[in-house]
């Protein structure tokens, strides 16, 4: 060589050196979604975009009755009705078997969930008789001619009267309406309540909500009659889990039943769950022997998806002088509905608002009991944030109301009550460990962006002036990525603990990577690509990622509870890695090189320090085709299919700041500023975790001031429409600003923490602790949520009262 | 949400279109942009036999000037409106409330015949028709006949409309050059219905207040104009006794409704609050103008 030449190899090397030191990691990168370009130019390919030949419509006959007999049901005229192939109530279906949401949890009763009402209906909107039809429209039109003779029983609407032993009982089985009733207890709550000198307390109420989201539930079940094999597609959250509950209820194999969620838009819980509709389209399917589709309008959404939140909780914290909690005592009432929802059981919700409550925050004493509470109202199911929103709402208001009365700023005194960095792991009063929480850094880093104190000196120049102006922060912790010795609810028979990928590279060298996890739009088919290019040598735009198709991998559940870039993640890695084992020991045979002296990278093997490199492409027909390379005794499969169990999981956290400032006159409230400091973990794609929380604090923000489900007192839905039942849009959200903390997690795979659910869980209470103290100086208290200005103008209006009387008693 | 079964007719005269009324023998209803009728289709609220759709009626959408008034098309859309020159110069307090008329793909469909035909006592051109002495065009088979708008909304979503009768043309009076204006309104959300809203016209007469017309909405059956508080106005000279007569006295007179959103109370003590800033803001302009 010359040394000209030298030289020349030299450069290049260095080149590569500096390449490999400076080009940044995939994972951690801000990778554009890839989906995008599909779901944004309307060429997504979502359950109701799917058209085959001879299929057939449904629409149901509701109850209008919200707790009635049924008497009787007359489908002679509409059996007769143009276009209409099947009219099916429950006495038809009767082969099915019911579903039952089981829990080995004590004092726990469990309900028949069916595709249709017999005997009894439970709430407004509950399915009764299924039209099948050659047209929607064909089948609306015959659910006029159906007659259904009811007999009204009394309507079962407020939570707290249904607990008392002369309400009218939902379900006969259960004997009453408390279907779970569950107590955490650590210390001596009461005693130390009775010894502090300061305590605040109050009745908060989270009023109900619904998720909303843009596509509606859409059910179409395909059946090859030849081979008895019935195809689900679905937009659900939960496609492993719906599978496996169908293959009870119509005691089918697995092998013969297929459940797809393909572009699926938007779930936040309310597709997470099993539904009538779904078992209903897979049974008609099978009967008539083809295509069934059904596909929710909104007015169905709202008044038969499954709804969140709608928790009374009546809660008292104590403190030292010096504002150091020492007890938190809670009692919970959550209306759960009409039926205990599969698989998540009727405990899901409630039940988690008294696991999390001590939050954050040091407590030695804790006392926290709650009641799942049946009522004519449709069944309550996981909502973004699950029971979180509503332990972090009134934690945080017994915080604020605390440093009120101690005259203490709300930040100093979470700063001083909260788990310290030095003192993890730590176990909080209802037994949940918090393993290592980022609550301090999250609190100063929201705090410091701010620029916290300049913020408050510019209230009190506000409020000199008269203007209503107010600050609130919100601190919360979430388990998420949970493994399978912490199931998500307890005693139910399903694993959610572990998670199973499948990455394969085919002949043609391209790889393909499935899982059971489904994405409803929060762009998993780019993270969990980023996670197998890292891990492969891949690149990003090569790998197709395969989510939701229950025949993909042996068994799943889906995307819920913050879990999927934890699992799935972690699955993706550990498969991946043995795929690049596979990959190098190949091109080792190949290359004729050790395998130390091969890279993987951008989708090819290369000789480290030369131009010899081969393709995936290449690879993979040397591996598959051109069988004289590689000896038949070291030839493998390019593929590997490994499942995740995190057994503990992790936590993510977060500190939440809202700005508001509230028109003194019409009582308009506007988001001036919201933050948000959070860690979870490392981060895959950062940009995809700005749009999470984004939509996260837009969900929490309609909670706190917009979304309320309203049935009245017969038991209809008065918000049936989105007329009625507002949820924000962009001109109602501010420009939320992130920090990432980004402590990765030393108790999963990659360090990833999970993070889907954060933004729904914090801003709520934030938003609430904002308005309270824009309204501080009025002597208001915000207890309830949503916070409309209807509401705020009462609360003023009593206050005036109020005092006027007071004020007349001491004159 | 499926509408039930009806028979569809294009209209492509006023004159077919009133035909088509008639021989559907009082179960035929127009259809223009669609944004109320179709979802009280889908929600079958509404069952009538035929649909007679005027979309291709020519000449049926314009804003034209003639002299005193402002003639409009009635299948005018609410975005012509919206951006119409002639009513930003003309009807400025029309072109400021326009841009509170729900959401812009709504403006883009929905007209100002549909809007006036359907009565809601909380969408801003009902209002406005009143505050600006709308004469509304009105043609049946029977022939043609002219309505003041203040004899035309007789309740929520119930107008003197007959049901062979289509709306064909909207006058609305041109403002008088130095009129002060306001149009005031707050709801839910941006674009949401109000909860109450406020528009004024007056006139600064050498330091009094004349002319005065005030409009509401959303806090009553019908939208409405609050005649005590105008006569408590006119002749006065403009003070914070004279405003607070005002808004006490439309406070007193208005009977809003309750619902979901607002109760009867919050709507009285909003309306109030808008009042007194629209009354402001239309006196700084009216005497804005006399000093000019």
């Amino acid at each position: 060589m010359t040394d000209a030449s030298l030289k020349a190899v030299d450069e290049r090397q260095d080149g590569v050196a500096e390449e490999l030191a400076t080009r940044p990691k995939i994972i951690g990168a801000r990778v554009k979604r890839t989906e995008d370009p599909r779901l944004l130019t309307g060429k997504g390919a979502y359950v109701d975009d799917r058209k085959v030949a001879g299929m057939l419509h449904v629409a149901f006959r509701r109850s209008d009755h919200s707790h009635a007999l049924i008497k009787s049901i007359d489908v002679s005229a509409a059996r007769q009705a143009a276009g209409v192939v099947a009219v099916l109530t429950a006495e038809d279906m009767s082969e099915i078997n019911a579903v039952f949401a089981t829990s080995r949890m004590r004092d726990y009763h469990t309900t028949p969930i069916t595709a249709l009402a017999s005997k009894k209906v439970r709430y407004v909107g509950e399915p009764i008789v299924g039209v099948v039809a050659k047209s929607r429209y064909l089948a609306e039109d015959a659910l006029e001619l159906i007659e259904v003779e009811f007999e009204p029983l009394p309507v079962v609407i407020d939570p707290e009267t249904a607990c008392l032993p002369s309400a009218a009982v939902l379900h006969d089985d259960a004997g009453t309406n408390v279907l779970c009733f569950r107590e955490f207890k650590t210390g001596d709550a009461d005693a130390a309540i009775a010894s502090a000198p300061i305590r605040v307390s109050g009745r908060f109420r989270f009023y109900r909500k619904t998720p909303v989201a843009m596509e509606n539930r859409t059910y179409l079940a395909e059946y090859e009659v030849g081979r008895d094999e019935l195809t689900l597609y679905t937009s659900s959250q939960v496609p492993g889990i719906i599978r496996d509950a169908l293959s009870d209820a119509l005691d089918m194999p697995g092998s013969q039943l297929r459940v797809i969620a393909p572009d699926v838009g938007g779930g936040f819980g309310g597709k997470a769950s099993l539904y009538p509709e779904e078992i209903f389209v897979a049974v008609a399917a099978r009967r008539l022997g083809c295509a069934v589709k059904w596909t929710s309008d909104r007015m169905e959404d709202l008044a038969a998806t499954s709804q969140g939140f709608d928790q009374i909780v009546n809660a008292e914290l104590a403190l030292d002088a010096n504002g150091n909690a020492v007890a938190l005592k809670a009692d919970v009432i959550g209306d759960v509905g009409a039926y205990s929802i599969y698989p998540w059981t009727a405990v899901i919700e409630p039940v988690q608002v008294v696991s999390f409550l001590p939050g954050p925050y040091k407590i030695a004493n804790y006392l926290g009991r709650v009641r799942g509470v049946a009522t004519s109202k449709p069944p309550t199911g996981p909502y973004r944030g699950v029971g979180r929103p509503t332990s972090t709402f009134v934690t945080e208001r017994l915080m604020d109301m605390a440093a009120q009365r101690l005259g203490m700023d709300p930040v100093a005194l979470r700063l001083r009550n909260m788990i310290q960095p030095d003192e993890f792991p730590h176990r909080i009063g209802s037994g949940i460990i918090w393993d290592q929480c980022a609550f301090t850094e999250c609190l100063n880093a929201a705090c410091d962006k701010v620029d916290y104190p300049t913020l408050r000196a510019r209230q009190a120049q506000a409020r000199a002036a008269g203007r209503w102006f107010g600050i609130g922060v919100a601190c919360y912790a979430e388990l998420t990525g949970i493994g399978s010795r912490i199931s998500v609810a307890p005693g139910m028979p399903i694993n959610t603990g572990t998670e199973t990928a499948k990455i394969t590279i085919d002949s043609t060298g391209a790889v393909t990577a499935a899982f059971g996890v489904t994405a409803m739009g929060q762009g998993l088919e780019t993270t969990l690509a980023q996670v197998v290019a890292e891990h492969l040598g891949g690149r990003v735009k090569d790998i197709r990622v395969i989510q939701g198709d229950s025949a993909a991998v042996p068994n799943a559940t889906g995307s819920y509870a913050s879990r999927s870039a934890v699992l799935a993640g972690g699955a993706a890695t550990l498969a991946a890695k043995e795929v690049k084992d596979k990959i190098i020991r190949a091109a080792s045979h190949l290359l004729e090189t050790g395998p130390e002296d091969l890279v993987v990278e951008d989708g090819k093997v290369s000789v480290v320090g030369t131009d010899r490199a081969l393709t995936f492409r290449q690879l993979a027909r040397a591996v598959y085709l051109e069988m004289r390379r590689i000896p038949a005794d070291k030839r493998e499969e390019l593929a590997s299919t490994k499942t995740y169990d995190p057994v503990f999981g992790t936590s993510a956290t977060a500190a939440h700041l809202a700005v508001v400032e509230i028109n003194p006159d019409t009582l308009e409230i506007k988001l001036e500023r919201f933050v948000v400091a959070e860690d979870c973990g490392r981060l895959i794609n950062p940009m995809i975790v700005d749009g999470q929380v984004h939509g996260g604090v837009a969900q929490g923000i309609g909670a706190a001031l917009y979304e309320e489900v309203v049935y009245n007192d017969e038991g209809q839905n008065v918000t049936a429409s989105l007329v009625d039942y507002i949820i924000p849009t962009a001109t109602e959200i501010p420009p939320i600003e992130v920090v990432h903390i980004e402590a990765a997690s030393l108790t999963t795979l990659g360090g990833f923490r999970g993070m889907g659910e954060g933004g729904t869980i914090g801003a709520p209470a934030a938003v609430a602790n904002a308005v309270a103290d824009a309204v501080a100086p009025l002597g208001i208290d915000i207890l309830e949520l949503p916070v409309s200005p209807e509401r705020l103008f009462r609360l003023i209006e009593n206050s005036k009262q109020h005092k006027d009387a007071t004020h007349g008693h001491e004159t | 949400m499926k509408p039930p079964p009806f028979d569809y007719f294009a209209a492509d005269s006023i004159e077919a279109a009133v035909q088509a009324l008639a021989d559907a023998g009082g179960d035929g209803k127009i259809i223009a942009g669609g944004q109320s009728l179709m979802p009280m289709l889908n929600f079958r609220l509404l069952r009538p036999s035929v649909l007679i759709d005027i979309n291709r009626i020519p000449d049926l959408a314009y804003v034209r000037d003639d002299g005193e008034c402002i003639r409009i098309g009635p299948l005018t859309r609410h975005r012509t409106l919206e951006t119409s020159s002639l009513v930003a110069e003309q009807l400025p307090v029309l072109h400021e409330a326009m841009g509170y008329v729900a959401h812009l793909a709504i403006r883009n469909r929905g007209t100002i015949g549909g809007s006036l035909s359907h009565a809601d006592p909380a969408a801003e051109l009902p209002m406005m028709s009143l505050l600006l002495d709308a004469r509304l065009e009105i043609q049946s088979l029977s022939g043609r006949r002219t309505i003041d708008a203040r004899d035309f909304f007789l309740g929520a979503l119930t107008t003197d409309l007959d049901e062979g009768e289509m709306l064909v043309e909207v006058r609305l009076t041109k403002l008088r050059k130095g009129t002060g204006w306001a149009f005031e309104e707050v709801a839910r959300r941006s674009g949401d219905f109000a909860l109450a809203s406020v528009g004024i016209t007056l006139s600064h007469d050498d330091g009094k207040i004349s002319n005065v017309r005030i409009g509401l909405m959303g806090v009553g059956e019908t939208p409405m104009r609050a005649t005590d508080a105008e006569s408590l106005l006119a002749g006065q000279p403009f003070s914070e006794t004279v405003v607070t007569a005002a808004v006490d006295s439309i406070r007193r007179t208005v009977e809003p409704n309750t619902d979901l959103h607002a109760s009867s109370d919050y709507r009285r003590h909003l309306v109030g609050v808008l009042a007194e800033q629209a009354l402001s803001k239309a006196w700084q302009r009216a005497t804005q103008a006399a000093h000019d």
